[in-house]
């Protein structure tokens, strides 16, 4: 049964909820209740070998992917033969708002690179729910970039279940937006997951971005490596939620954390809460947690050379955030628009 | 030239004095030698000079070839041909050493209002001046001064000064952590920069590096201004009879 305008606010994730409690979605669109029902359309694209259709799915296991089946029907599922390799992208372009599923299945030793793009052109509510199966031997690479209007509120939540030998590769670089937050949720089914996710936000104004992630190990030899950096600005928030859950049938799981930021203005905001859940005993892992400004010492040296403040401040910021993307294959568009936002913001 | 008159300054907030009353003149086309007891200032006056934070002037005034330099951000400062040859060169992580001297390089060339440097010049005074230093050719591809060893990065200082071409040069203890070969090369890369209308300011513990770069006058600074001042044989002096006297 539809939610009624009346109640619909009672079903979105709050402050008083623990995995929420930054990135408090109901007070945000209060107000706004009209834009919360709409299903949105996506632009995907995809190479041929590919197969996309819309079609009906059970329900979502995340918080905003149930929300979202209190709209939509069916899903995009996009099917990836087993085998299939190809350098084409599947490229999904968001730009309006509105509920979104899409369901990706990619069979044994299939390799499937995806680009998101979330970029809105007015202030909208937009919820895109994602869900990854990733068989035997799969190896998914996908690149994120979000940039969006200061009026948007943005949810996608990833979903990735991954069985034996499967491997991710995820990078992501965020703006911010009114309220905006990019989960990922990675279960490990098989042995020896190999995942690298990475991302940076860089955030101005009153924007907020919530990299969120949760990687629950199931089976050995997984090797995780992640990290995430922060600049933020004005009245920015910039929150961070990692966890590594690592079972009791997870041995031998190497995984590290990283979550670094610094800091630009005395208003802006980090909240930040890695989490390690280990109950495996043969096992390696780490988090690190670091919060703080530009190193003064290296600005005057700089200066000293000739080069102005603002300057030597978006050199040291560009190379500070550039570690986050240093293993992608090609970083030159993501480099760009950081240089580029840097030499807008300096 | 550079002028000096009753430089007063002060850290910590103001709690600390640190230079008290110092006055100095450098003409151009003159090097001239600071030395001292520790903690006499010397490396406080030549972050007074380049404008570093922290560091206030509470009275005096400097003037360099006619301008008011203490008025100067650290970057104008710089484009009006101050450098500094850092006592520690700092590491930077992830700037490659060319990227970041061509920036400084361009950067100092647009204050002036002049034309930027093309990468094909660029590079070519980059691998003459190398050659000159003997620096190994990956020096210049690592990130700025990253896993350089102390004498490197004092190398590095040098190539940096002769990349720019400043016209007034301050060596904050150049000559520390380098053998004899080392400073031999550095010294001579400094006499290349021995002009009429550039002077120096070289500061050191050690009159070995005054055998290489032969000044006009030594300086004694102690307690935060110039307590004496000699020809270069002064300098040996020092060495053999120690700041006690000066110091007292």
């Amino acid at each position: 049964m539809p939610l009624s305008t009346e109640n619909i606010l009672e079903h979105l994730p709050h402050r008083r909820m623990e995995a929420w409690k930054w990135t408090d979605v109901r007070t945000k669109v209060r107000g706004k209740e009209q834009g919360l029902s709409a299903e949105q359309r996506l632009d995907i694209t995809c190479g041929e070998g590919i197969v996309v259709r819309r079609e009906a799915q059970p329900k979502s296991e995340s918080v905003m992917g149930k929300f979202a089946d209190n709209f939509i029907r069916a899903a995009m599922v996009i099917t990836v033969p087993a085998g299939f390799k190809s350098r084409t992208p599947v490229v999904i372009i968001a730009q309006g708002g509105g509920h979104a599923r899409i369901v990706y299945k990619l069979g044994k030793g299939a390799r499937l690179c995806v680009r998101e793009v979330y970029e809105s052109l007015d202030s909208v509510f937009s919820n895109i729910d994602i869900q990854f199966e990733l068989a035997q031997g799969a190896g998914l690479t996908r690149t994120l970039f979000h940039n969006d209007t200061a009026g948007t509120v943005r949810i996608v939540t990833a979903n990735i279940n991954a069985w034996a030998e499967a491997s991710i590769i995820q990078h992501t670089l965020s703006f911010g937006g009114a309220l905006s937050r990019l989960e990922t949720r990675v279960a490990s089914f098989g042995e020896n997951l190999k995942a690298d996710i990475h991302g940076a936000y860089l955030l101005k104004g009153k924007r907020h971005c919530d990299m969120t992630s949760s990687i629950d190990l199931a089976a050995p030899g997984a090797n995780i490596r992640q990290s995430v950096k922060g600049v933020t600005r004005g009245r920015a928030r910039g929150v961070f939620q990692g966890k590594f859950h690592v079972r009791k049938s997870a041995q031998l799981t190497d995984a590290k954390m990283r979550h670094d930021v610094i800091m630009q203005s005395d208003t802006c905001e980090i909240r930040s809460k890695p989490e390690l859940k280990i109950y495996a005993d043969d096992v390696a892992c780490a988090h690190g947690n670091t919060i703080g400004v530009l190193d003064e010492s290296a600005l005057f040296y700089m200066r000293q050379r000739g080069i102005p403040k603002a300057q030597a401040e978006a050199l040291l910021t560009e190379v500070f955030v550039a570690e986050a993307f240093d293993n992608m294959a090609n970083n030159t568009d993501f480099m760009t628009r950081i240089s580029t936002w840097l030499e807008e913001n300096s | 030239m550079i002028k000096i008159n009753n430089l007063t300054a002060t850290v910590n907030g103001g709690q600390q004095t640190i230079l008290n009353g110092l006055s100095l003149e450098v003409p151009a086309g003159e090097v001239h030698v600071i030395m001292g007891p520790n903690g006499a200032g010397k490396s406080t006056l030549s972050y007074v000079l380049t404008g570093k934070d922290g560091y206030d002037v509470t009275g005096g005034c400097v003037d360099y070839f006619g301008q008011d330099l203490l008025a100067l951000k650290p970057e104008e400062r710089a484009a009006a041909g101050v450098f500094l040859s850092f006592q520690y060169p700092l590491e930077i992580p992830g700037v490659p050493t060319m990227t970041f001297l061509r920036t400084a390089l361009n950067a100092q060339l647009k204050a002036r209002g002049e034309e930027p440097m093309a990468a094909p010049a660029f590079l070519k005074k980059a691998r003459e001046i190398a050659k000159t230093l003997k620096m190994k050719p990956d020096m210049l591809k690592r990130p700025l001064n990253v896993g350089f060893s102390g004498g490197e990065k004092k190398r590095m200082e040098i190539f940096q000064m002769m990349m720019l071409e400043p016209k007034f040069i301050i060596m904050d203890e150049t000559d520390s952590g380098l053998d004899v070969d080392a400073l031999r090369i550095v010294a001579d890369g400094v006499n290349v920069l021995r002009r009429p209308d550039h002077c120096m300011l070289v500061i050191t513990h050690y009159q070995r590096l005054l055998d290489y770069i032969v000044p006009d006058r030594v300086h004694v600074l102690a307690a935060g201004k110039i307590v004496a001042s000699g020809d270069a044989n002064f300098a040996k002096k020092l060495e053999k009879e120690g700041y006690d006297i000066y110091a007292a």
